[in-house]
């Protein structure tokens, strides 16, 4: 008997072992996955530039002679003539391109005339594509930079034109609407989430409507997002685009949408929070003379407080998080400029057109899925250490 | 004697169950009355009729009189806020709100939108002077009330309802949760209490009611069973019943 029941335990052991075991292996595949496809590209100048390359095409501005000198850079193939560096390297999509390392401050390359007669400058960081000469040919990129630094310092020739661009493929705009939805999404659910959570606990009787209601809120968290996506763009798309200057998919209508999205996991989590809250705090209050409203705002909402900010946080690795929805309502197209009034994709989105380009852009995706990865843990702890510190403050050490 | 709360044929149920049955009672001022019964007796019940608490609870049916200064304070229109004003009370556990000494004790005068500060200062002082806890605390009033022994929480709830100036205290077994030396300490505070207000007094110890009490109301089963001055309950009880419970035959 008792050995059956030592077996028994140590089987049912096992399985809580083996659980926990595949839980984190899950989560280091995942890691792993997107660290070796995506870590090599990640750099803060991805979060900095845009995601489309911006092309120039230049004239310069006058012909001097001079010869400048290395600065010392031991990298790429120095141009004598320009005082530029140039190099070789690679893209996102895996080609060559050429690189511009650095430009010296009196370059001719550094006060270039476009075609609509403005100075722009080439910049270092910049791809030099292309350089078209008077009757000479052309030097292109996939000579590579050798040949192309030759071309340039060549007395013989010279230049008609130059072609240049950014390097594009920076996830800067799709950022910004990330933290637009955020803001929007959080301004528009929050109060609406809290005070409903605070009306349904504190103010409504304890009928048969009242549970009809929670029981919709609850049912309302098991509904599929792409459904609210539906919602999203037959109703607040429409009535946005009426409201406001916006005209077609914007962010606004974004947001409503994932605040319907969220309104049920916030009323939820607040009115937990609302409930442990002892009653002998609510009748400390009454019986002080304070009426009803009071003690909800003064006693009980403060006491749910770290409750309400853990709602919150749990919201925002929602929004971060959602994709499905949004693809209804915003679209699927990166853009670096980003307005409210206007379509934008957040991160999840832009991974999810940057697969569905031909060919997927794999790599990328990964090293965007690290950053989401890194801002959701970054709230996790967000979380532990903000309740830690609030619950410190409030009570005995 | 002036009477602060008379009480006439009061009734009281939970849905179907009679807690109060036709109770008939007049509390005095300035004198502390000690409510006393086995438990369930409804003298908790009771006590909550008296700043209408039991408004909070569902599916509770009153009916009968209470006056509280000579008007009826158990009807609809009353203004149960300023009832709750003029009569305190002070919870069976310490129930301090999880902020600073000093916030506990301004909560009921802020929320009378008292917004001064010195006023505030001043009646916090007061208050933890009244309640005998102020040379515990003065050195840090800003210290959360948590941190506080079960005692000195207990005196900082009556500090925190003497703040609101009652002319009632109600106490529903304020000591049942403390330990002897605090059990003390609170009683003797509650005797020099009686000096400005009207103490309405729920206790499970009979000691206690005989040592502080100046009247005695015993609870039976929901019905009062005899209420006189204490010393002729405690020496010379009228009936058996009330002789058996507080020698400790039944209860």
């Amino acid at each position: 008997m008792t050995k059956k029941v030592k077996i028994l335990g140590m089987v049912l052991d096992g399985f809580t072992y083996f659980s926990a075991i595949l839980t984190a292996l899950a989560l280091f595949m995942i890691m792993g996955f997107v660290f070796r496809n995506g870590f090599s590209l990640l750099s803060f100048d991805l979060l900095t530039k845009d995601y489309h390359a911006n092309h120039y095409v230049a004239t310069l501005n006058e012909d001097e002679s001079i010869t400048f000198t290395n600065p010392g850079i031991d990298e790429g193939y120095f141009v004598e003539r320009y005082g530029i560096i140039i190099n070789d390297t690679k893209n996102l999509s895996g080609d060559t391109i050429i690189e511009v390392i650095y430009v010296e401050e009196y370059s001719p390359f550094n006060a270039l005339n476009n075609q609509n007669d403005q100075i722009i400058a080439l910049e270092e960081g910049m791809l030099l594509s292309r350089v078209t000469y008077e009757e000479h040919p052309t030097s292109l990129t996939n000579r590579g930079a050798y040949s192309m630094a030759e071309d340039l310092n060549n007395e013989d020739r010279v230049i008609r034109e130059v072609m240049f661009s950014t390097v594009g493929g920076g996830i800067r705009g799709s950022l910004i609407a990330t933290l637009y939805l955020i803001g929007l999404t959080l301004m528009i659910a929050m109060p609406f989430g809290i005070l409903s959570a605070v009306y349904l606990n504190e103010f409504a009787p304890n009928n048969k409507l009242t549970r009809t209601i929670r029981s919709f809120i609850e049912t309302l968290t098991g509904v599929p997002s792409i459904i609210f996506g539906l919602l999203g763009i037959t109703v607040f798309v429409p009535i946005t685009s009426s409201l406001t200057q916006a005209n077609g998919s914007n962010l606004i209508a974004g947001a409503l949408t994932l605040s319907v999205i969220l309104l049920p996991v916030i009323i939820r989590t607040t009115e937990e929070a609302l409930r442990v809250v002892p009653n002998e705090h609510r009748f400390a209050s009454l019986a002080l003379g304070a009426n009803h409203t009071q003690t909800t705002f003064k006693v009980v909402l403060p006491q749910a407080l770290s409750g309400i900010l853990t709602a919150t946080f749990l919201a925002i690795g929602r929004i971060i998080g959602e994709s499905a929805a949004l693809i209804f309502v915003l679209g699927t197209a990166i853009k670096d400029r980003v307005s409210v009034f206007e379509s934008a994709t957040p991160l999840a989105v832009h991974i999810w057109s940057m697969m569905t380009d031909e060919p997927a852009n794999i790599a990328l995706s990964s090293t965007v899925a690290i950053i989401i990865l890194s801002i959701v843990l970054i709230l996790n702890i967000g979380i532990k250490l903000s309740v830690f510190f609030w619950n410190r403050k409030r009570s005995v050490s | 004697m002036d009477k602060v709360f008379q009480i006439d044929d009061l009734n009281l149920f939970y849905d179907d169950f009679q807690a109060l049955k036709h109770i008939d009672l007049e509390i005095y001022r300035n004198k502390i009355t000690a409510l006393i019964g086995p438990s369930g007796c409804g003298k908790s019940t009771f006590i909550r009729c008296l700043n209408r608490m039991n408004d909070l609870i569902d599916g509770v049916k009153m009916d009968g009189c209470i006056r509280f200064d000579d008007e009826v304070c158990n009807l609809d229109g009353y203004d149960v806020i300023n009832l709750r004003k003029r009569v305190g009370m002070v919870f069976q556990k310490p129930n301090p709100f999880p902020m600073s000494i000093f916030d506990n004790i301004a909560y009921g005068p802020r929320r009378q939108g008292v917004k001064d500060k010195a006023t505030l200062k001043e009646t916090v002082i007061k208050s933890l002077k009244q309640a005998a806890l102020y040379d515990e605390v003065k050195d840090d009033l800003n210290k959360s009330a948590l941190s506080l022994s079960g005692g000195q929480q207990q005196r900082l709830c009556i500090a925190r309802a003497l703040a609101m100036e009652p002319e009632v205290l109600l106490m529903d077994e304020p000591t049942s949760a403390l330990d002897p030396i605090a059990t003390q300490k609170i009683e003797a505070l509650i005797s020099e209490l009686k000096e400005k207000y009207t103490i309405v007094i729920v206790t499970h110890s009979m000691q206690q009611a005989a040592r502080i009490s100046d009247y005695t109301a015993f609870f039976y089963m929901g019905e009062l069973r005899e209420y006189d001055a204490t010393d002729k309950i405690f020496k010379a009880p009228k009936l058996k019943q009330t002789e058996d419970y507080i020698t400790g035959r039944f209860g």
